[in-house]
């Protein structure tokens, strides 16, 4: 089950994974918050309002004496045919609506092409082949690209991912 | 199950979901969308828009005696589900609704963070170059 890096790689497998299986492959999107013990959620609240009152900037702590946890969101494209699995996850309301038109798109039929992909289409054959791959090789790049991206560093990883790609 | 709602009606529970969601900052919310395909025809099929919250109205199967008798209920028997197919005419719009429900439903998530960016020029530049 890997994680894709970026948004876009995501779009791009899910597209490849829906031209090859367009019947079985369904997307599931999932809006969560973590679930935490009480004494998780103390200590996180803690360090949250210790971080609020270091920061000095005129920036109001809108967080109060209990912030909600940062929820996440996690998207997946599942073909249980094939149990190939693609996922991406994100915490940022900022890639949301880019997000949902993707699946949009996707769900329209967009192929890799029109997803605004730089020469990444390819034969269908070749796509077939290119998706079970990647489940495989993937998994020893996200953790890294993971963490880049939630270190709020996404841009760097962004890159990376893209070019390591193609 | 029950019937598939119509796209406004959908719409009007999701925004319900999400933001009930949000408040309690606990539990998810779970969108799923893929093809209906009959299989006879070759037209672009519609597409099945489902949402829940996760929950089930399934006993719990570790509460089942020896007998095979159930001796608890559910935990939760208030799961929430609907659904919604989506024409390919309107796939365009319904998406972009979707996009705006959702945006404005989900705000567990992280805010794009204007001020610090300001403030600390270089680390939040990068940052925001992201975002």
């Amino acid at each position: 089950m890997p994680y894709l890096p970026t948004s876009q790689a995501f779009l791009e497998q899910s597209a490849q994974l829906l031209e090859a299986y367009p019947d079985t492959t369904r997307i599931t999107t999932k809006y969560h918050f973590p679930t935490e013990t009480p004494g998780a959620r103390a200590k996180r609240s803690k360090s949250q309002l210790k971080k609020a009152a270091s920061t000095t900037s005129e920036t109001t702590t809108t967080t109060q004496n209990t912030p909600a946890p940062v929820a996440s969101l996690t998207l997946k494209t599942y073909n249980p045919t094939t149990g190939i699995v693609l996922q991406y996850q994100t915490n940022k309301i900022a890639e949301v609506s880019r997000l949902i038109t993707g699946l949009g798109k996707l769900a329209s039929g967009a192929d890799v092409a029109s997803l605004g992909v730089s020469g990444a289409a390819g034969g269908g054959d070749v796509e077939m082949v290119d998706a079970p791959a990647v489940a495989e090789v993937v998994p020893v790049a996200a953790p890294a690209a993971n963490a880049n991206a939630n270190a709020g560093q996404g841009g760097k990883g962004k890159k990376k991912g893209g070019k390591g790609k193609r | 199950m029950a019937p598939h709602l119509s796209n406004e009606e959908f719409f009007s529970y999701l925004t319900d979901l999400l933001s009930k969601t949000s408040q309690k900052a606990r539990g998810s919310v779970y969108l799923s969308q893929k093809p209906l395909i009959d299989g006879v025809t070759n037209a672009p099929p519609s597409i099945l828009i489902r949402a829940t919250d996760g929950n089930t109205n399934a006993p719990n199967p570790k509460s089942q005696s020896k007998d095979g008798k159930i001796t608890k209920k559910a935990s939760s028997k208030d799961k929430i589900k609907f659904s919604t197919v989506v024409k390919v005419d309107d796939l365009e719009a319904f998406y972009t609704r979707y996009a705006d429900v959702c945006k404005a439903g989900m705000t567990g998530l992280k805010k794009r963070d204007r001020s610090k960016r300001k403030a600390k020029g270089k680390g939040g530049a990068a940052k925001a170059a992201k975002a």
